[in-house]
């Protein structure tokens, strides 16, 4: 529910580790004389192929050529690219829950705060004994704010009655807020419902 | 629902149930960017003329083209054979379906998703309470189709494996997981004592 790119993640993750199996399967077969007398011929051909291009391409008073240049710009590219990769990973985090400007319903723009629900429903959500633990947090999800929120509940207590009742919680906050954002419910369990002892009483 | 929120709540579904792949998406990212910064070393200090750090690309490529010669064979297998693992350890990352141990309940309003965890100890109270035994007696797994539940009774009381499978069929149908998994209970044979 974050925008993690997920599509791309698979795409990458198929190119390179085809390509390392590829380099991996290649490394492995050079055992073979055949393939190994195959292999210097097509390298010393390709080696040959690009020396010609670099020799051509040199500087005019120096001995290197400027193509040296373009692949250490191309690596310092790649290298951003990556890291805007894992710097795209979990992210969707947002501070908003509504926002609205047109002038029908009042005049102006009306924000309304990520923290409203947030607090709304963790105080809700706190008094209750079968959970160990919440969490509401705002995400943006395919450009419109959603909530998520992740609750423990103890050992043993039906998961069907903790959404139930915290999809009634969200129900009444659609009420109060007057907008319905998508909701997730994520029943989770942890650490810390494994060490808590089960509720006997309810 | 609107039809908006409803289409968004099935993507959330499907989003939470399924793996996002950040890991060795991230581990990935890591590798490619150590390797590109080594390169890129090498590659402006050839550009700027100067001296190599450890190995000048050119000579890389040729130690890399002239291969079985200079190393021995089983070590440039070997280092095949961690290549070729840590390739179909990525590319299995992004083929397989990478489905999460979390199961969804239909809901009304929000999208519901439970861990297989939680769900597994609420059958197991349930199993528990119909048995009769103890929480160490009860042993619950959940898969995609299939329930298991493992009783061993207390000796000397016999535990009715009919009562526990309706007790744990009941508590999934409130639950109403989707889909809905079958049912397989197992009374052990032998019983424990001093419970």
């Amino acid at each position: 529910m974050n925008q993690t790119p997920r599509t791309l993640n698979r795409i990458l993750l198929a190119v390179f580790g085809l390509l390392l199996m590829a380099a991996g399967a290649l490394a492995m077969a050079l055992g073979a004389p055949a393939v190994a007398t195959w292999w210097q011929s097509t390298a010393a051909r390709a080696g040959a192929a690009i020396g010609g291009v670099l020799e051509s391409t040199a500087l005019p008073g120096q001995r290197d050529s400027w193509l040296w240049i373009v692949a250490a710009l191309l690596l310092v590219l790649l290298i951003i690219l990556m890291i805007a990769w894992v710097a795209n990973q979990g992210k969707g985090r947002s501070g908003t829950l509504a926002y609205d400007d047109d002038d029908t319903p009042v005049p102006g723009s009306v924000t309304i705060n990520a923290a409203v629900a947030e607090q709304a429903l963790k105080a809700a959500l706190s008094e209750r004994v079968d959970l160990v633990n919440s969490a509401v947090s705002t995400y943006e999800f395919r450009n419109r704010p959603a909530l998520k929120v992740r609750v423990s509940p103890r050992q043993g207590v039906a998961p069907d009655m903790v959404a139930e009742e915290v999809s009634a919680l969200v129900t009444a906050l659609d009420a109060a807020l007057g907008v319905q954002t998508p909701v997730l419910i994520s029943i989770s369990g942890g650490a810390r419902t494994r060490f808590t002892r089960a509720e006997r009483v309810r | 629902m609107t039809d908006e929120t409803e289409r968004l709540t099935s993507e959330i579904i499907r989003r939470e149930t399924h793996s996002s792949r950040a890991v060795p998406a991230t581990i990935l990212a890591v590798l490619v960017i150590l390797a590109s910064l080594y390169l890129m070393l090498e590659t402006a200090l050839k550009a700027l003329g100067q001296d190599p750090w450890l190995l000048s690309p050119e000579d890389a490529a040729g130690w890399v083209g002239s291969l079985p010669a200079g190393i021995s064979p089983s070590v440039l297998a070997a280092a095949g054979a961690l290549v070729f693992l840590l390739g179909l350890f990525f590319f299995l990352a992004a083929v397989l379906p990478g489905r999460k141990a979390r199961l969804s309940i239909p809901n009304k309003r929000a999208a519901v998703v439970v861990d297989a965890e939680v769900l597994a100890s609420s059958l197991a109270r349930r199993a528990r309470v119909a048995a009769g035994v103890t929480p160490e007696q009860v042993l619950v797994t959940i898969g995609r189709r299939l329930v298991e539940v493992q009783v061993r009774p207390t000796s000397g009381i016999p535990v009715s494996g009919q009562v526990v499978q309706s007790a744990v069929e009941d508590e999934l149908r409130r639950t109403a997981v989707d889909p809905v998994p079958e049912v397989r209970v197992a009374v052990a044979e032998s019983g424990v004592i001093g419970q």
